[in-house]
């Protein structure tokens, strides 16, 4: 190029495989999607039931995903809620609590925004660092919730609503089963097209940067932490549905899950990284692990080292991670002939 | 390059009506004052070039005209309305558009996307997307930069980056352009490119302020010129009515100037003492580099050239594939296989980003310099406390440490100061070997006259220096040698009487062949 013309700064376009392979490249879904075929591929070799009986995984993966896909919203930002699975609860035993249904329902939700909203304010209001503040609201929320509960499981008023919520009404889609890829296609629509929901990558990636672009980045954390707080009260309503009781005890493995389902799937914790569809990845894997683990027989103690491994690995594979790992291994073994005189 | 004819004619003079003034802009920074009562005006299709150190205010004082900084007094004009003080959104709209030192481009999204980024078209709520890539293409025709609407910006070059976001300011539609040291990071070619831009630009219209440190470029483009010393407006002029030399004096003061020219005598070089060999490491691709005992090395190049990568791997900050490093001290030759055993032979590292990797910001002073030092200030594995104190404060004064108060938190003070700190913790070791990566950044220039000394000194003392710097200058004043680094490799190795300005250029930019070593 010569001075004239300019410089060159932009790159070539290339042919079709190049251009598939900087849309590859553009992705952070990569590995989420890599370690699910692995986890495929194993499972349909020794445990082939967990695809004939694709019924109960993609139950088990609604199950594990939606309150996950609420947290991503959050993550995004840059910020924790480490109260989802507390939130669940008791938005759980409010809406047993009310003998009206739908009241019930509505109520739980609302509760769910109100503590998003909550959590936000200490966050962005009071400016306390967002892993402090949502830890404080699960030890509160759960407290809260066995004391509404008096300490026990609260019987539904409606059973047969419960009865009749577990069964499918769409095809063999149980109406957990929609809700949870409605959410999904609701979320990633959000992140990808909506300007609000794209400003959070920018509000996690390089908050100065939105600060200085003129975003609203307090009412964008409001809108993450009411989104997580919404789609776990929706947890709980499904939950207290399906098991026609609110037990205040209530998805004490949904908050660990949900954060391994977002790292699993790409997500970056400090935010500005990863995608809905990159927890949805990582949330089918994890379902399908559980459903093909448990039929298998394997307890679940040792599903969760198993899942602690994945978990591990996910991170791990990382090609900033892996270039840390290999380095850090190859000094390991210098160091030890090292220091020696030579010469 | 000559001077176009057209854009000359059509260019305003300083005469013109102002479009913004600042009007005895104050800003105070807790007790600091920052901008200390600062007046300028910008006509239209005028450049305006604003000089000073780091730390006289150039940038507070953009950041007030851009609304991210509410002003303590004063206020800011845009044609003869003050402006909302302290509102970007209202700057914005009176088409401010600020090109900020630091890239604030957000990595995972699209080039497109940050372009529009908090002026999204939208359509309830949804991103218009074709508008969006109408509006982004559309400013980068504008600057004539060809690059790939969707590629998210981490995978942008560094000088491509720069390149999106003045696509981003003028995507805004400005009336007033303002760049804070845009040409930092890019090459002489991107330098070039991104002048021309500018000088078209303002042929346009445009009013543009022009922050830089190199005053070739302020010459090169600028109309008028104004000079900042610690928040003061010390003078302004039309570039017509001033030499270079005379804008470096009003920047530094007379005094500091006359320092700034001595040059070192060169010292009888020793014996080899720090020996490196076939040095690969991601960037770095196979090395050799040999530093002899009072002797000044210099590595320079161009940002990215892997010139951090390869010291980091000389003294294991960093993995290196292969290679072999030995020092060479007291007879014995001795291979330094980790940061450690660097450490315990007697290296220093000075890294390049000393608020994260050269400084513990919440220690005190004192603490920090008995950091390295630990193991001569202790008794039976227990610091002692009153040897910490003397031991620091006989090192801060021997690095001139202002103020002198070694039991305050190093956080507290300036970038210059802080770089004393760092080179004080090394001096406490008696370092063979002391290796220095960008040790004047971010330094004000009476800092800078400080730590040249201090490495002369530690030359001049017998310990082996090997120093990275952007700085040509610095280099040029500094180093014995000068291995010029492109692409991992040293392209070129220069003696002190070869070594100018051009020559390091022309090696790090790939121009000329390689040719000594």
């Amino acid at each position: 190029m010569s001075q004239a013309q300019g410089i060159q700064l932009g790159q070539e376009q290339g042919g079709l495989v190049s251009r598939i392979r900087v849309t590859i490249a553009r992705r952070t879904e990569g590995r989420a999607l890599a370690l699910l075929i692995l986890v495929a591929i194993a499972t349909w070799i020794t445990e082939p039931t967990a695809f004939t009986a694709w019924e109960v995984t993609l139950g088990r993966v609604a199950l594990i995903g939606l309150v996950a896909l609420g947290l991503t919203a959050v993550i995004l930002m840059g910020e924790l809620d480490l109260s989802v699975a507390s939130t669940l609860a008791v938005c759980g035993v409010v809406m047993a609590s009310i003998d009206n249904l739908a009241l019930g329902v509505v109520a739980a939700l609302a509760v769910g925004l109100i503590i998003g909203v909550v959590n936000a304010f200490f966050v962005v209001v009071v400016g306390i660092n967002s892993f402090i503040a949502s830890l404080g609201m699960l030890f509160f929320l759960r407290g809260a919730a066995f004391v509404i509960s008096n300490e026990e499981p609260v019987r539904l008023a409606s059973r047969d609503a419960g009865i009749a919520f577990g069964k499918p009404f769409l095809g063999p889609l149980t109406p957990r089963m929609v809700i949870f890829i409605v959410a999904f296609i609701a979320l990633q629509v959000f992140v990808t097209r909506v300007r609000a929901g794209r400003e959070f990558y920018a509000v996690g990636g390089n908050r100065e940067a939105a600060y200085d672009a003129g975003i609203p980045v307090r009412r964008r954390i409001f809108t993450g932490f009411m989104i997580s707080g919404f789609v776990a009260a929706l947890a709980g309503v499904i939950n207290t549905l399906e098991r026609t009781a609110a037990d205040p005890t209530a998805g004490s493995t949904v908050l660990l899950a949900s954060f391994a389902a977002a790292i699993i799937g790409g997500v970056l914790l400090t935010g500005g990284r990863g995608s809905i569809f990159g927890t949805l990845l990582g949330a089918t894997s994890l379902g399908i692990l559980q459903v093909a683990l448990t039929l298998t027989g394997v307890q679940v103690d040792v599903q969760n080292i198993v899942i602690g491994l994945v978990l591990l690995l996910a991170v791990i594979t990382d090609p900033n991670s892996l270039r840390t790992v290999v380095g850090s291994a190859r000094s390991l073994f210098q160091g030890r002939s090292g220091s020696h005189p030579v010469g | 390059m000559s001077e176009n004819p057209t854009t000359e004619t059509t260019r305003q003079d300083a005469g013109g009506r102002a479009i913004i003034e600042a009007r005895n802009v104050v800003k105070r920074f807790g007790g600091a004052t920052a901008v200390d009562d600062v007046s300028i005006e910008v006509a239209p299709g005028e450049i305006y070039g604003l000089v000073g150190e780091n730390g006289a205010g150039k940038s507070t004082l953009m950041r007030v005209l851009a609304g991210i900084l509410t002003p303590d007094h004063g206020s800011v004009v845009v044609d003869g309305r003050e402006l909302e003080a302290g509102s970007t959104r209202a700057a914005l709209e009176a088409g401010i558009s600020l090109v900020h030192q630091e890239l604030s481009l957000v990595p995972e999204l699209t080039v497109a996307e940050n372009i529009v980024l908090g002026t999204t078209p939208v359509q309830a709520g949804f991103i218009k997307k074709r508008e969006m890539k109408k509006i982004a293409s559309d400013a980068l025709e504008e600057i004539r930069v060809q690059v790939d609407l969707d590629e998210p910006i981490v995978r942008l070059s560094v000088a491509l980056r720069q390149f999106v976001e003045i696509a981003r300011a003028i995507a805004r539609k400005p009336r007033v352009l303002i760049l804070d040291e845009p040409t930092a990071t890019l090459t002489p070619a991107e330098t070039d490119y991104l002048l021309d831009m500018l000088e078209r630009l303002a042929g346009q219209g445009l009013a543009i302020i022009y922050i830089s440190h190199r005053i070739p470029e302020i010459f090169r483009i600028c109309n008028r010129v104004s000079v900042l010393r610690d928040g003061h407006l010390v003078d302004t002029v039309s570039i017509s009515d001033i030499k270079p030399n005379e804008i470096v004096d009003k920047m530094v003061g007379r005094e500091l100037k006359q320092e700034l020219e001595t040059s070192r005598t060169k010292v009888a070089a020793g014996d080899v003492v720090l020996q490196a060999r076939g040095i690969k490491a991601p960037g770095v691709n196979g090395i050799d580099l040999d530093v002899r005992a009072g002797e000044i090395v210099g590595l320079g190049g161009l940002v990215g050239a892997g010139r951090t990568e390869l010291v980091r791997a000389i003294v294991g900050a960093d993995i290196k594939s292969a290679g072999t490093v030995t020092i060479n001290t007291d007879g014995t030759m001795r291979r330094v296989n980790s940061y450690r055993s660097a450490i315990s032979h007697g290296f220093a590292y000075v890294p390049e980003e000393r608020r994260t990797d050269g400084l513990a910001l919440t220690m005190t002073v004192s603490d920090n310099i008995a950091l390295p030092n630990r193991s001569q200030l202790s008794r039976y594995s227990v610091l002692m406390r009153g040897k910490i104190g003397t031991f620091a404060k006989e090192l801060a004064d021997a690095v001139g440490l202002r103020p002198p108060e070694i039991q305050r938190e190093a956080g507290d003070f300036s970038g210059g100061n802080q770089q004393k700190v760092v080179l004080a913790k090394w001096l406490g070791r008696k370092p063979d070997v002391i290796i220095l990566d960008e040790p004047t950044r971010g330094v004000d220039v009476g800092a800078k006259v400080e730590i040249h000394r201090l490495v002369r000194d530690l030359a001049e003392g017998g310990t082996a220096v090997l120093v990275v710097s952007s700085d040509l200058p610095e280099l040029l004043d500094l180093a014995d040698v000068i291995h010029v680094v492109r692409d991992g490799r040293i392209a070129g190795t220069l003696s002190r009487d070869e070594a100018d300005e051009k020559s390091v250029m022309s090696l790090a930019s790939g121009e000329s062949q390689v040719r000594g070593l």
